[in-house]
C-alpha cells in the first residue's frame, strides 16, 4: 500500500474516532445535566424511612403503647403493569377491583413514588408477595409499624386512636409536606395532642432501581441517606393500674371517672364508659367495626370525662360554701353563723325547696356534712347571679380547661342573658336551684375534679394534664410540662373549713360507708336530676388523704340512681388503689365493690 | 525462531490485552453486580465464560503464530469454502439466537458462523488479490467483491444485518487497498455518507454533495468525474427524498428518524428505549464516571444488551469520559499500528490481510460506538474484543494473531511472493 494511502487510512481512522470522541464529549461533559436527570428519574428512587412513633408510658414507667412491625404493600403506578392486577389480588386475597381502586388512589396521589396501598397484610401473604416481587413491577414491600397496646388499661379516650390520613388532609397539610398516602395520624387523646412530637422526623434513602422497578442496592452505598429521627416517648401522669381498675368497675354503666394528682394536676385516671378497643384501629380499622363504634347508641368515641355536661348536684355545695364564706353571705355573725333547716326552705311554702331531712341549726360544716339543701338554698337566695358566675368561673367552670385534653366542652354556668333568653319569667327560685347544683347548669367530670383538687390543695387551680413529660429515646432530650397553677382568690382558711365539712361527709355523713380503711378523706355525694323521668345520675367527688391530699377523684354515673350506690364506691376504690397501690381485702372493699358492680345505667331511650 | 520472536509486535499485543481487560471489567460490572439476579439464565455467567474465551483465544493466538504463513495463503480458499458451508449449514440447521440464525453447534458447543466467516473471507480476499499475475486486472477486484458479497448475502439471510454490513463495508476498504483509484472508492462511499447526512440534516447532505463535486473537480481537473460525483450524491439525495416522502409508510420514516431523536414520546418505550437509556447512562458518567459497580443505569439493568452490544454505555457510565476516551485511544493506537504495517509490508497478501483487519475493526468500532452514542441507528453488532461474545472475540483475536504472525515473519514473505 503506498504511503499516501496509509496517510488517508490513518486520517480516516482519526476522523472516525475523533467524531466518536466529540460526540462523547457532547454527551458526557456538555449534556451531563440532562442525562443525569433522565438517569435519576428512572434508575433512582427516594425511599422515606419511617421513624418509630413515640411509645407511651404510664407514671411508673409501665409501657402502655409501642409499635410492632406491620407489613405493608406499596404500589408505584408508573411501574405497575396492569395485567398483573389479578396476580396481586390473588396474593392479597382481595378482589381485582380492590387492587384497581388502590392503584387509582395511588396514581391520584403520585404516580412516581410508592404509596402504601395495603396495610397490615398478614405475614404469610406478605412473604408470598415478597417472593413474587420480580413478577410484580411497581409493587414493593414495606415494613411499617402499627400501634401495639400492652397494658391492662385500655385508656381509649386518654390515648386516642390513630387512623389513615385522608385525601383532603394530605392536600391541606402544612408545608413542607410531612405526610404521604397511607400515613397514620393521631385522631384523639394524646395521639392527637402530641402528634407532632410522636411522629418524629422521617429519613430518606436513595435506592438504585432496576428496569423491572425493583430496588437493587443503596445509591452510593447510602452516603447521601438520612436516618430517621424517632419521635418523643410520652410519659403520662396516668397510673395504669388505677386506670385499669376504673375500667373494670364501669360494667353496664355509662359515665366517667377522672382523677388528678392534687399537687400537679396530672391526670391519674381518665375513663369514659363505655369505651372502645384501640386495637381495632391498628393498621386501619375495617368499615363494619368503625360503623359499630360510630353508630353505637352509647356514643363510644365521646369522651364523657371532658364533654359530658350535667348538673353537679350536691357536689356543687363545697363551691357554694366557699363562695358564701368568701363573699360574706353567711354574715352577719360570721362564718359560724347558722341557718335553720326545718326540712325545707320557707320560700315557696315548703313544697318546692325541700331538704333531705330536718337538720335544725346548721353551720357551714354541718350543712356540708348533712348535705343540707335548706342551708344552700338560703345561700343562693342571698347571692346574685354575677357573683355566682364569678366564683364558678374562678374554679374553672363554664370554660374549657387549659389542658392537653383537646376534646372538651365548656359546660354551662348561666347568666341573666341566658335565663332571659330561655324563660319568660325567672326569679329567685331559679337561682336557689343553682345553689344545690340543679337546674340550668352543666359541668363536666373534668371540671369537677379540677375544682375538688383545688379545694384539696387550698386553692390552686391546676391545668389537668395527661402528659407529664416527653423524652426522646434517640437524643435523650426531654420536655417537661409543669404549668403554673392559678390561685383562686379565696382565703385558705375557708378551704380548710370546707375540707372539714367534706371529711365529716366521709366519717359520719352520706359518704361514711365509702371510707378508705385507714385513710381519712374528704368527699361529697351528688345526685343530678335527669330529664324526662329517667333515673338520676350519680355523682361523687373526693380527695384523699385528708391531710396532705394526693389524689382528687370525680365520678359520674349516668342514670344509676343515688350517689352512694355507684359513683362513691368507684371513686373510693380508685383513691384507695392509688394511695395503697392495691385494694386489700376488707369488708369495706366487698361492700364498695359489690355496690359498684351492681349498679347499672338505665338504658337510654331510643326512638 | 529467535528472529521472528524478536519481530513480535508488542504494541498489538498490549492493545489486545487492554481491550480484553476493559471488556472483562465492564462485563463484570454489568452482570456480576446487582443486576445479576435479574438476568436471564445464561447471561448470569457471561463474565466467567468471557474469561474462559480470553484464555482460549490466547492459546489460539499462540498456535496461530507458531504456524508459518504459507499454509494460510495456500489454504485460504479451502477455509473460505468451509466458512461458506458453515454459513449455509447454520442457515439450514442452526438454532435461532437473538433473532439471528447464525449459530452452528457441534454437540453442545456453539459458535457463530458469521464471525468465523470474517477470518475466512479476509484470508480468501487477500489470497485472490495476491495472485501472482504481472498485471492484475479489474477482474480480481471484482472477484474480491464477490468473495465479500457472498457471505454478506448469506448473513443477511440469517437475519443478522449488522454483521453483513461489516462485510459490505469491507468492499471499499479492499478496493482502496488494491490500487483501485481513489475517486472510485470515494464514489462508492458517497451514497452511504450522503444518505446518513440526509437523515440528520438535509442541508448537510446537499453541502457534502457540492463539496464532493468541487473537490473532485479541483483535484483531478476532470469535469466528468466531478459530474459523476454530483450525480451520485444528488441521486442519493433524490432517492432518499423520494423514499422518505413517497415510498415509505410514515411509521417506517419515524423508525429511521428514531435514532436521531429517541426521546420523542412515540419512540421512548420502543425503538428509542435502548438509545435513551444508553445515552442517559453515558451522559450521567460525566468526566470521571460514577465508579466501578456504581452506575445506576448499569446496576439497574436499564440498558438492554448491556454486556454485549451496549457494553460501551457501561464503560461510559462507570468509567466516565476519561475511561471511554481511553478505550477509543486504545482502538486508535491499534488501528494506526496495523495500518502502518499494511503500508510497510509490500507483500500483497500480508498487506491486504492487515488492511482488511484494520478496516473490519474500525467499521465495527464506529458502527457499535456510533449506535450507542446515538449517531447511528441501532444496528446489533458487538464492540470488537470488548463486548461479551466468544465467537466474535475469538475471530477478532485470531485475525490479530494472523496479523502478528505476518508482521513477525515479514522477511519470509518474499519467499512466497
Amino acid at each position: 500500500m503506498p504511503d499516501y494511502k496509509v496517510t488517508i487510512f490513518i486520517a480516516a481512522i482519526l476522523l472516525s474516532i475523533g467524531l466518536l470522541a466529540g460526540r462523547l464529549f457532547g454527551l458526557q461533559i456538555i449534556g451531563r445535566g440532562d442525562a443525569q436527570e433522565v438517569s435519576r428519574g428512572n434508575a433512582l428512587r427516594t425511599l422515606r424511612l419511617l421513624p418509630a412513633r413515640g411509645a407511651i408510658y404510664d407514671r411508673h414507667g409501665v409501657l402502655m403503647v409501642h409499635n410492632e412491625p406491620s407489613y405493608a404493600i406499596t404500589l408505584t403506578p408508573r411501574y405497575f403493569v396492569e395485567d398483573k392486577t389479578a396476580l396481586l389480588a390473588r396474593h392479597l386475597g382481595v378482589e381485582d377491583s380492590v387492587v384497581e381502586a388502590k392503584l387509582a388512589e395511588a396514581r391520584e396521589w403520585t404516580p412516581y413514588r410508592p404509596s402504601i396501598s395495603f396495610t397490615d397484610v398478614p405475614f404469610e401473604r406478605y412473604s408470598r408477595i415478597q417472593e413474587d416481587l420480580f413478577r410484580l413491577p411497581g409493587v414493593d414491600d414495606e415494613i411499617s409499624q402499627k400501634r401495639r397496646y400492652l397494658s391492662d388499661a385500655r385508656a381509649s379516650h386518654a390515648l386516642g386512636y390513630i387512623s389513615e390520613i385522608t385525601r383532603e388532609e394530605l392536600d391541606i397539610q402544612e408545608q413542607p409536606r410531612f405526610y404521604t398516602q397511607g400515613d397514620l395520624l393521631g385522631r384523639t387523646g394524646v395521639e392527637r395532642s402530641y402528634e407532632t412530637y410522636l411522629r418524629g422526623i422521617p429519613g430518606s434513602a436513595l435506592r438504585v432501581v432496576n428496569v423491572h422497578g425493583l430496588e437493587v442496592k443503596p445509591y452510593l452505598d447510602g452516603k447521601g441517606d438520612e436516618a430517621p429521627v424517632s419521635g418523643y416517648d410520652i410519659h403520662l401522669a396516668m397510673d395504669a393500674g388505677v386506670q385499669a381498675l376504673a375500667e373494670s368497675l364501669f360494667v353496664n354503666k355509662r359515665g366517667a371517672a377522672v382523677a388528678l394528682d392534687v399537687a400537679t394536676g396530672g391526670v391519674l385516671v381518665l375513663h369514659s364508659a363505655p369505651d372502645f378497643d384501640l386495637g381495632l384501629f391498628t393498621g386501619g380499622i375495617n368499615q363494619p367495626a368503625w360503623r359499630a363504634i360510630v353508630d353505637h347508641s352509647d356514643k363510644l368515641l365521646y369522651n364523657r370525662v371532658s364533654m359530658n355536661q350535667m348538673p353537679p348536684g350536691s357536689t356543687w355545695k363545697p363551691l357554694m360554701a366557699l363562695m358564701s364564706l368568701d363573699a360574706g353571705l353567711i354574715a352577719p355573725t360570721g362564718p359560724n353563723s347558722t341557718v335553720f333547716c326545718g326540712g325545707y326552705h320557707p320560700l315557696g311554702g315548703g313544697h318546692i325547696f325541700r331538704c333531705l331531712g330536718v337538720h335544725g341549726s346548721q353551720d357551714v360544716v354541718q350543712a356540708l356534712e348533712n348535705s343540707c339543701n335548706t342551708f344552700f338554698f338560703e345561700m343562693a337566695r342571698r347571692m346574685d347571679l354575677g357573683t355566682f358566675r364569678r366564683y364558678a368561673n374562678s374554679f374553672g367552670f363554664g370554660q374549657r380547661a387549659p389542658s392537653d385534653i383537646r376534646e372538651q366542652t365548656t359546660g354551662l354556668i348561666p347568666d341573666s342573658a341566658y335565663f332571659n333568653d330561655r324563660y319568660a319569667t325567672w326569679g329567685m327560685g331559679t337561682l336557689m336551684n343553682l345553689g344545690v347544683g340543679q337546674g340550668d347548669m352543666g359541668v363536666t367530670p373534668l371540671q369537677l375534679v379540677r375544682y375538688i383538687a383545688a379545694v384539696a390543695n387550698g386553692g390552686w387551680l391546676h391545668e389537668p394534664r395527661l402528659v407529664s413529660f416527653l423524652a426522646n429515646p434517640a437524643t435523650g432530650d426531654t420536655i417537661h410540662f409543669a404549668p403554673e397553677p392559678v390561685r383562686i382568690p379565696v382565703d385558705t382558711a375557708y378551704f380548710s373549713l370546707v375540707r372539714q365539712g367534706l371529711k365529716r361527709v366521709m366519717e359520719t355523713g352520706t359518704g361514711r360507708a365509702m371510707q378508705i380503711p385507714g385513710i381519712a378523706s374528704g368527699g361529697k355525694t351528688g345526685t343530678a336530676q335527669a330529664p324526662m323521668g329517667m333515673t338520676d345520675h350519680s355523682v361523687f367527688v373526693m380527695f384523699a388523704p385528708y391531710e396532705e391530699p394526693r389524689i382528687a377523684v370525680a365520678v359520674q354515673c349516668e342514670n344509676t340512681g343515688s350517689s352512694g350506690m355507684c359513683a362513691a364506691p368507684i371513686a373510693s376504690l380508685l383513691a384507695e388503689r392509688y394511695l395503697k397501690g392495691a385494694v386489700p381485702e376488707s369488708p369495706s372493699k366487698s361492700l364498695r365493690l359489690g355496690r359498684a358492680m351492681m349498679a347499672s345505667s338505665q338504658a337510654l331511650l331510643t326512638e | 525462531m529467535s528472529t521472528w520472536v524478536k519481530n513480535l509486535d508488542y504494541w498489538i499485543i498490549l492493545c489486545w490485552l487492554c481491550l480484553a481487560a476493559i471488556g472483562l471489567v465492564a462485563i463484570y460490572s454489568a452482570t456480576q453486580g446487582e443486576a445479576h439476579q435479574y438476568l436471564g439464565g445464561s447471561m448470569k455467567n457471561n463474565f466467567d465464560r468471557q474469561l474462559l474465551w480470553v484464555g482460549v483465544a490466547a492459546v489460539g493466538m499462540v498456535i496461530v503464530c507458531l504456524i508459518p504463513v504459507r499454509p494460510y495463503m495456500e489454504l485460504a480458499f479451502v477455509g473460505y469454502g468451509v466458512c461458506i458451508l458453515l454459513l449455509v449449514a447454520a442457515l439450514m440447521l442452526g438454532r435461532e439466537v437473538g433473532g439471528a440464525r447464525s449459530w452452528v453447534y457441534i454437540g453442545s458447543y456453539g459458535f457463530q458462523s458469521s464471525e468465523l466467516a470474517k477470518v475466512g473471507t479476509i484470508l480468501a480476499v487477500a489470497r485472490i488479490l495476491s495472485a501472482n499475475k504481472p498485471h492484475r486486472t479489474g477482474n480480481t477486484s471484482l472477484i474480491a467483491v464477490g468473495l465479500l458479497s457472498l457471505p454478506a448475502v448469506l448473513i443477511i439471510l440469517q437475519n443478522d444485518t449488522g454483521t453483513a454490513l461489516t462485510f459490505i463495508g469491507l468492499i471499499p476498504v479492499v478496493l482502496f487497498c488494491t490500487g483501485t483509484s481513489l475517486w472510485a472508492v470515494t464514489l462508492l462511499l458517497t451514497p452511504a455518507i450522503v444518505g446518513y447526512l440526509y437523515i440528520w440534516y438535509l442541508p448537510a447532505a446537499i453541502g457534502f454533495a457540492a463539496a464532493l463535486a468541487l473537490a473532485l473537480f479541483f483535484w483531478y481537473r476532470d469535469i466528468i468525474l466531478a459530474g459523476a460525483g454530483a450525480l451520485v450524491s444528488g441521486g442519493t439525495i433524490a432517492t432518499a427524498y423520494f423514499a422518505m416522502e413517497k415510498l415509505l409508510q410514515p411509521h417506517h420514516v419515524a423508525r429511521i428518524h428514531a435514532f436521531a431523536n429517541p426521546e420523542a414520546e412515540e419512540f421512548r418505550s420502543g425503538v428509542g428505549f435502548h438509545l435513551m437509556q444508553s445515552k442517559a447512562a453515558i451522559g450521567s458518567g460525566g468526566l470521571s464516571g460514577l465508579g466501578f459497580m456504581e452506575g445506576t443505569q448499569t446496576q439497574g439493568a436499564w440498558i438492554p444488551e448491556q454486556s454485549t452490544d451496549f457494553i460501551f454505555s457501561v464503560i461510559g457510565e462507570e468509567l466516565g469520559f476519561l475511561g471511554a476516551i481511553g478505550l477509543l485511544t486504545c482502538f486508535a493506537l491499534l488501528l494506526i499500528r496495523l495500518v502502518r504495517f499494511a503500508g510497510r509490508i509490500t507483500h500483497p497478501f500480508a498487506s491486504t490481510v492487515i488492511a482488511c483487519t484494520a478496516g473490519l475493526i474500525l467499521l465495527q468500532v464506529y458502527i457499535n460506538v456510533g449506535m450507542v452514542l446515538g449517531l447511528l441507528p441501532v444496528i446489533g453488532i458487538p464492540l470488537p474484543l470488548v463486548s461479551y461474545g466468544g465467537s466474535a472475540f475469538l475471530a477478532n483475536s485470531i485475525l490479530l494473531a494472523i496479523v502478528l504472525n505476518l508482521c513477525m515473519r515479514r522477511r519470509e514473505l518474499s519467499l512466497y511472493a
